[in-house]
């Protein structure tokens, strides 16, 4: 494969002129299952061979992909690429540049205790069938049940012109559970989502019981909850929420391509834009991790970057080009889905750090307000202001969790909600999701329990 | 990588389908898909990149003893390689267990005309073509006022064929081409950042106009600058195809797909007859409109597109059905199987969900309007409750309507409310439709919507 790959990008380096060049070639084999309370709708797998291939010419990029490794096919589409390129070129102002940094040779292998490629899909229809019982005969209640699992492995080769080539195995299990109640005219909805790049292993931990019944009672106890008030309220925010706030809120703005796009922290490195308890990190070096990989798809490593420090900014998730722009250090976030798609600047394992609070002092001197505990989805803006979807949420009253409440969501500016941040608790959990940016990056989001001394939340009808 | 021609498409899906048969499959579909997709990429107010993607691949669904097996391959070139996909797909549905359900693939019928799908010239577009559309919009964009910055946008254009062969002995090729171009940009004045707004242009034939997207575009960032916040309370909204889109997509686009009424997960279930809108409320599913985003001769199972009265004059009349949920009544598809390409079964979907527009022009429904919002965009419509229909978004931006005018851009407003009430609470439809994703759709009011402010 290797030889394959040098001569591809010597073609765009001798013959057209590319400033730079580089392949990404890739296996990959996938396993797919669907049920529906409980009936496996299909039994799927599929195999994808296929490269992308990117190049800097004049000054722009010119991007190929193909589904295929033959060497004529990738010598068309490289020089497909150059040709796009020049014809990109011809309006361009400021040419792109990449950082420069350390070539590196490396083969990372995956040594998965259970290798899902190796078990036998009648055990991967066993376990979520079991998964479906559990959510199914929890509660007569729920009336339906939709389980989706997905297992990747293959293996991606990188090469660039510059001396750079990572054998790299993939390797992510992925299930997805979602979960109706129903009473009177009453309709609940509750799922969770389970991710893993150690291997299938990940079922001895989010056990088919385990899970099955915190998707199930989270939609049959949101049966009886009330909807929320609408309006400005103390809240404290569970870490699965706040995990969702930071990956939204401000992890959007901080990938450097969209702080260059305006995102409200243009000018802020070094400022401070949150309360002294506030520190982010995105780290891709956690073993296991959903977000977790030793090099991304420029070739460069993976590492654990601060992005804000006691609430001062001290860093973006940069590619080599957004790097390059800031002068600043590689930070290794360029990923992309697959061969189909350019890399660009995608988070991996975003957290807030805990501090010192228990649970109990979060709450206790809160006399009305709520308690976010898991979310259904967020989104922010490049002015700052964001929105989370609650799944789950109870009232706080008189420092005491109360009823739980249906189908609220909170909104507000990143920048103003991060200086209302109180109290931070001492506890973590770190939670698997998908995020979606023209392409879809798995990833974790994840903190403690927080206190924030107001937010918006969006009420009911 | 060459083009595969209609005869090599459909002559891949029939040797898989006999392949599988041979091999033991009772019944077998295979679906060959390949789009071909050439893009110019805007970025921060410059054209920085070009790209040409090739994608095609065929996809292998076999049926033994009512279990249901799939698998795809990408190499459509390799026999080899498909009649591996063919082997993997029938040991799939050997593991799996059988659907009691399952009443077999669907058979051949004739297809209605489909008019505006495809377009040579498109076809012919080459980067230096794109590039010169992308170009038109961006300078329409900075020429229209300074404070604009377009930060991202572009232009693409795509031919897209598919085959499908079944052992019902459906032998189908269609194909089509998409164009478009579309630009996203803020406003910038001091300190002041307006949220992203964006505009598009998406046509199957060549009759863009990139030059009225980077206009609108610059025209509604500058717009929103000087943003206010403002009270809570119960008020008109005029909702733009954005808006209807996101909010509809993820809430009534789903109660009326006969998977969600058939498994309880659709707030529609037995209200057929019943009146669930305003009775200005049309609503057709309509596979074959003109020129639609989504028209097809036939759907992912081969079964003709078609158009299906949803909802009239406020009255629920039909659902949507792929082959399998149809057949669960005893009825027949109403051609809404809809495939992400070779990678995956049919699923039940819409194909152009088409609100039929009424007579009043945009100004004409401003001006109805004493006191409300003109809602462009929104944020968070994704984390509905997709069984309740119950929504809590931020509007991004919204514009205060006063006495019949756009007063001002305001921020931090949020809007809670029901989907299904919605529907109920519509007063008058606009005359300006447009094609966004799978919704053709005018403008809409809706009255007494709680918007939640400072």
């Amino acid at each position: 494969m290797k030889d394959i790959l040098i001569k591809v990008v010597d073609v765009a380096v001798q013959k057209f002129g590319a400033k730079y060049a580089e392949v990404r070639a890739q296996r990959l084999f996938k396993t797919m299952l669907t049920l529906k309370e409980g009936r496996v709708e299909a039994a799927k797998r599929g195999i994808e061979n296929g490269a992308a291939l990117r190049v800097l010419v004049n000054g722009a990029w010119g991007f190929a992909s193909v589904g295929a490794l033959d060497v004529k096919t990738l010598t068309d589409a490289v020089s497909d690429a150059c040709k796009m390129a020049k014809a990109a070129s011809s309006r361009l102002k400021t040419p792109i540049r990449l950082i420069e940094t350390k070539t590196v040779e490396d083969k990372v292998e995956v040594k998965p205790r259970k290798d899902p490629s190796k078990i036998p899909i009648e055990d991967k229809i066993k376990t979520t069938l079991s998964m479906s019982d559990t959510i199914l005969g929890y509660d007569n209640r729920v009336k339906s049940c939709t389980i989706d699992y997905l297992d990747l492995t293959g293996t991606n080769y990188f090469i660039n012109n510059e001396g750079t080539f990572v054998e790299q195995d993939k390797l992510y299990v992925w299930s997805r559970i979602t979960a109706t109640a129903t009473e009177a005219s009453i309709f609940t909805f509750s799922r969770e989502e389970i991710g893993s790049t150690s291997g299938y292993e990940i079922f001895d931990v989010e056990t088919p019981e385990i899970v099955g019944e915190r998707v199930a009672k989270r939609a049959v106890e949101q049966l009886k909850a009330k909807p929320p008030k609408g309006g400005t309220f103390p809240a404290v925010l569970g870490p699965n929420v706040v995990g969702v706030f930071v990956h939204e809120a401000f992890g959007h703005l901080a990938e450097a391509d969209l702080t260059l796009s305006g995102s409200v922290l243009l000018g802020k490195l070094g400022k401070k834009i949150a309360s002294d308890v506030v520190t982010f990190y995105d780290d891709g070096t956690i073993e296991g991790a959903f977000g977790s990989f030793k090099y991304d798809d420029e070739g460069v490593p993976a590492q654990k970057t601060l992005l804000v420090k006691d609430g001062v900014v001290a860093g973006l998730m940069h590619s080599r080009e957004t790097a390059q722009k800031f002068n600043a250090k590689p930070t290794g976030n360029a990923r992309a889905e697959d061969f189909r798609v350019e890399p660009i600047i995608r988070m991996r394992n975003t957290f807030m750090e805990p501090k010192d609070y228990s649970f109990q002092e979060l709450v206790e001197d809160i006399k009305f307000g709520y308690y976010f505990k898991s979310f259904r989805g967020g989104q922010a803006n490049l002015d700052g202001t964001f929105q989370v979807g609650i799944q789950e949420a109870y009232e706080i009253v008189n420092g005491e969790v109360g009823e739980p409440v249906r189908n609220a969501s909170i909104s507000g500016n990143t920048l103003e909600t991060l200086h209302k941040v109180v109290a931070v608790g001492k506890d973590f959990e770190l939670w698997p999701g998908r995020c979606g940016k023209g392409q879809t990056a798995f990833t974790c989001d994840g903190g403690p329990h927080i206190r924030v001394k107001e937010v918006l939340v969006g009420g009911s009808a | 990588m060459v083009v595969l021609k209609k005869e090599e498409m459909l002559s891949s899906a029939e040797d898989a389908v006999s392949f599988a048969l041979k091999k033991g499959a009772d019944e077998a579909e295979a679906f060959a898909y390949q789009g071909l997709t050439a893009n110019v990429t805007i970025e921060r107010g410059q054209i920085a990149r070009s790209s040409r993607i090739i994608d095609r691949g065929l996809g292998v669904r076999v049926i033994i003893d009512k279990a249901v097996g799939f698998s795809y391959t990408n190499m459509m070139e390799s026999k080899a390689a498909i009649e591996e996909t063919v082997i993997k797909a029938l040991s799939s549905a050997r593991a799996s267990k059988p659907d009691e359900g399952w009443r077999g693939l669907p058979f051949k019928k004739p297809f209605a005309s489909v008019e505006n799908t495809y377009d040579s010239n498109i076809v012919d577009l080459r980067s230096e073509d794109l590039v010169k559309i992308a170009s038109v919009m961006l300078d329409a964009a900075e020429k229209k006022d300074k404070r604009v910055f377009p930060i991202e946008g572009g232009a693409g254009a795509s031919y897209l064929s598919q085959a499908i062969a079944n052992s019902n002995g459906i032998v189908s090729f269609d194909h089509g081409t998409i164009i478009e171009c579309s630009l996203a940009t803020i406003a910038r004045e001091g300190s002041e950042v307006t949220p992203v707004c964006f505009e598009f242009s998406a046509e199957r034939s060549y009759n863009i106009d990139p030059e009225w997207v980077g206009e609108e575009a610059a025209r509604l960032a500058v717009s929103a600058l000087k943003a206010k916040k403002i009270e809570t309370k119960s008020t008109s909204v005029i909702f733009t195809q954005f808006t209807l889109q996101q909010l509809l997509y993820y809430t009534l686009i789903n109660a009326v797909k006969a998977d969600y009424v058939q498994r309880n997960q659709s707030a529609f279930k037995g209200k057929i007859g019943e009146t669930v809108a305003s009775k200005i409320v049309t609503i057709y599913d309509d596979g074959l409109f003109n020129s639609g985003l989504r028209t097809w001769k036939f759907d992912g199972e081969g079964v003709p597109q078609q158009k299906t009265l949803i909802i009239e004059n406020g009255v629920l009349r039909n659902f949507i059905y792929d082959n399998y949920t149809a057949k669960k009544e005893g009825k027949e598809s109403t051609g809404n199987a809809i495939r992400a390409g070779y990678l995956s079964t049919p699923n039940v979907d819409a194909t152009n969900f088409h609100l039929m527009a009424g007579s009043k022009s945009p100004e004409e429904l401003i001006g109805e309007v004493d006191e409300g919002l003109l809602v462009y965009y929104l944020q968070g419509a994704h984390s509905s409750n997709p069984a309740s229909g119950e929504f809590s978004v931020v509007v991004t931006p919204a514009w205060r309507i006063r006495n019949g005018e756009i007063a001002y851009a305001t921020k931090g407003v949020m809007l809670a409310g029901n989907v299904f009430h919605v529907l109920k609470s519509i007063s008058a439809l606009a005359n300006n439709e447009r094609k966004i994703g799978q919704l053709v759709a005018p403008w809409v009011l809706v009255e007494n919507v709680k918007v939640v402010g400072k």
